[in-house]
């Protein structure tokens, strides 16, 4: 059922269809994803625009740092500050 | 006199020593420090065995290291060969190949990936890494490049190049086969410089944003301006666009160059652009690939006092056409005119010049007419040829550059981009030879038939789209397909549609008909 899946699933299942590379190398938490060349900054935009329609958020500006994207832990960590930031 | 590309350095450090040359991050550097580590390199590379004219790669990041080689390669009489970093080990073999290269400068961490095919590249005799890192088990000397750096130089420098002497080699991406080495003289480069510096109005006060990679034409000639008129050159690595903004605004940037992706991104509706004022920002550029008229125009509303100059180069011929920024609102579209010391010829197929409104193949003549492709003389035969309308008794005395690229003119005799005479495909400022991608495609062994076309997209120009015929009519994994283009390609070469075909459309020769599949995407 798509809703049991966690962002962490969702996320990955996202960049594994997205960036072939990904599959060959696997998406690991921490990897970042410049430095491992999985994604190049045009990527991060389709992952940027994929969280927004996935998730139901609202990535401002100010939120499109390295910091909130450099990784998929990172990524899933930022998901789950907006998810609980929305219920509140 | 400067007539070598690394005199530009060694004049601004008469001039202003103490003037910051190179920033990066938190790292800055006076001329005095970059030629200061540059001769060090120069002298190294002598030590380890370069000689005048043989091919040292640099495989790097956006870095300061990457911008010592240059120079450092360049003192040496060396040639450097600038690689994108974006590129996989199957292509950085290709070129260490092609152009028997000698030497390598590149990271501890590129070279772990590098180690399987280095054995491949039977001419390179030794490998210089920058930075910390553990390395692979090579059989190659390896040298530190900050100890190399500090070798000291001699008192007298001496070197027997001239400029018409072989400086870089840029490799590029034509309608067919794998990336040739457009090989360009100390002559071009330096007279690239000098002319875009001079329209640019560039001087000692510009702080200029590198973005583009060096390993373009346009990038490199960035630098070039920026030392050669004793400006600031500042680099950056980023993942987002607004890291650029931010950059702009931090480091009081004055001039830009980007290729249209670029403004598609920094345009975004709710980017930093929109919230602040650009003050510093004097110009910026515009070049490999039309600029889309709605981001031009948000351009211009956000940036109301940063002149715009649309620029049109081609690696061959290093650079040929701008648009004044004045012109800007009568021609919005135009690629403007030749570009100083250059004459712009709109030739028909008969090899005379068109009439306003008359399609014809832009020819460039001009001082930075490359030397031709690397060790590929029907190429270049091809590209460079006597100039036509020259008259008999001077003979065949120049060569101008073909380039390829249909183009018309208005009664004012300002340029318009119509298309490409051939089948290269254009994405985010890279050339992709449709040839490149099918050959790719062919290894997975799955594929009796693979053609590659361009196909418009907003913000990337083109993207790749591939037609295939399954082998014994198996059914297709394309999700597969694309998997394996990824592990070979960097992304931007890889297909972002695949269709499926049960027939291949061809011509009456047998060959694939690629304007019936153009046609079947309606262009």
């Amino acid at each position: 059922m798509e809703q049991a899946q966690t962002v962490e699933d969702r996320v990955r299942d996202f960049v594994l269809r997205q960036f072939p590379l990904a599959r060959k190398s696997g998406v690991r938490l921490e990897d970042k994803w410049l430095e491992t060349g999985l994604l190049d900054s045009l990527g991060i935009l389709d992952l940027v625009h994929f969280l927004e329609a996935e998730f139901s958020i609202h990535v401002s500006d100010e939120e499109l740092s390295p910091e909130n994207f450099e990784s998929l832990a990172a990524v899933v960590s930022f998901v789950d500050t907006k998810q609980s930031a929305s219920i509140s | 006199m400067n007539f070598l590309i690394w005199h530009l350095l060694r004049d601004s450090v008469r001039r202003v020593p103490e003037k910051e040359a190179l920033v990066h991050g938190e790292r800055r550097l006076t001329y005095r420090d970059v030629a200061a580590q540059a001769a060090g390199l120069a002298t190294s590379l002598r030590t380890f065995g370069v000689k005048r004219g043989e091919r040292v790669g640099i495989y790097l990041e956006a870095s300061v290291p990457q911008v010592i080689s240059i120079f450092g390669v360049s003192q040496s009489e060396g040639v450097y060969v600038p690689i994108n970093a974006l590129l996989h080990p199957e292509q950085v073999m290709h070129i260490a190949r092609d152009c028997g290269m000698k030497a390598l400068i590149t990271t501890p961490a590129k070279l772990q990936v590098l180690v399987d095919v280095l054995p491949q590249i039977p001419s390179l005799e030794f490998l210089i890494v920058t930075g910390a890192g553990a390395l692979p088990d090579l059989r190659l000397p390896v040298h530190q490049f900050d100890d190399s750096c500090a070798a000291q130089s001699p008192a007298v420098w001496k070197e027997s190049s001239i400029e018409k002497d072989l400086a870089a080699i840029l490799y590029t991406s034509g309608s067919t086969g794998k990336p040739k080495g457009v090989m360009l003289s100390h002559a071009n480069v330096v007279a690239g410089s000098r002319i875009v510096s001079t329209y640019l109005g560039i001087t000692e006060t510009e702080r200029i944003l590198a973005v583009l990679p060096f390993s373009f034409d346009a990038g490199m000639n960035q630098l070039m301006t920026a030392f050669e008129k004793g400006g600031t050159l500042v680099l950056i690595n980023f993942m987002f666009a607004r890291e650029i903004v931010q950059v702009l605004l931090k480091e009081r940037i004055t001039g830009l160059a980007g290729v249209p992706t670029l403004w598609s991104l920094i345009t975004q509706p709710n980017s930093t652009l929109s919230k602040q004022p650009m003050a510093n920002l004097r110009y910026i550029t515009n070049t490999g690939g039309a600029m889309p008229q709605a981001v031009l125009k948000v351009l211009r509303e956000l940036l109301p006092t940063t002149k715009i100059f649309l620029m049109y180069g081609l690696t061959e011929a290093f650079r040929s056409t701008y648009l004044p920024p004045e012109e800007l609102d009568r021609r919005p579209s135009s690629m403007g005119k030749a570009i100083p010391d250059t004459e712009i010829l709109v030739l028909n197929d008969k090899g005379e010049i068109c009439k306003p409104g008359e399609a014809g193949e832009l020819v460039h003549r001009g001082p930075t007419v490359s030397l031709g492709y690397w060790n590929r003389p029907e190429d270049t035969a091809r590209a460079l040829r006597p100039n036509p309308l020259l008259p008999p008794e001077l003979g065949d005395c120049e060569r101008v550059c073909y380039s390829g690229d249909l183009v018309k003119t208005d009664e004012d005799g300002f340029l318009y981009f119509i298309g490409r005479r051939d089948t290269m495909i254009k994405s985010s400022g890279f050339r992709i030879s449709p040839t490149e991608v099918e050959e790719v495609l062919f290894q997975t062994g799955k594929l009796r038939s693979a053609a590659v076309i361009g196909v418009p997209d907003d913000v990337l120009g083109q993207v790749v789209k591939a037609f295939v015929i399954a082998r014994d009519g198996d059914p297709l994994d394309t999700e597969a397909l694309l998997a394996a283009c990824a592990e070979k390609m960097p992304r931007y070469m890889v297909p972002k549609f695949i269709e499926v075909l049960a027939e291949m459309p061809k011509t009456s020769s047998g060959k694939v008909d690629y304007p019936a599949l153009r046609r079947r995407e309606g262009l």
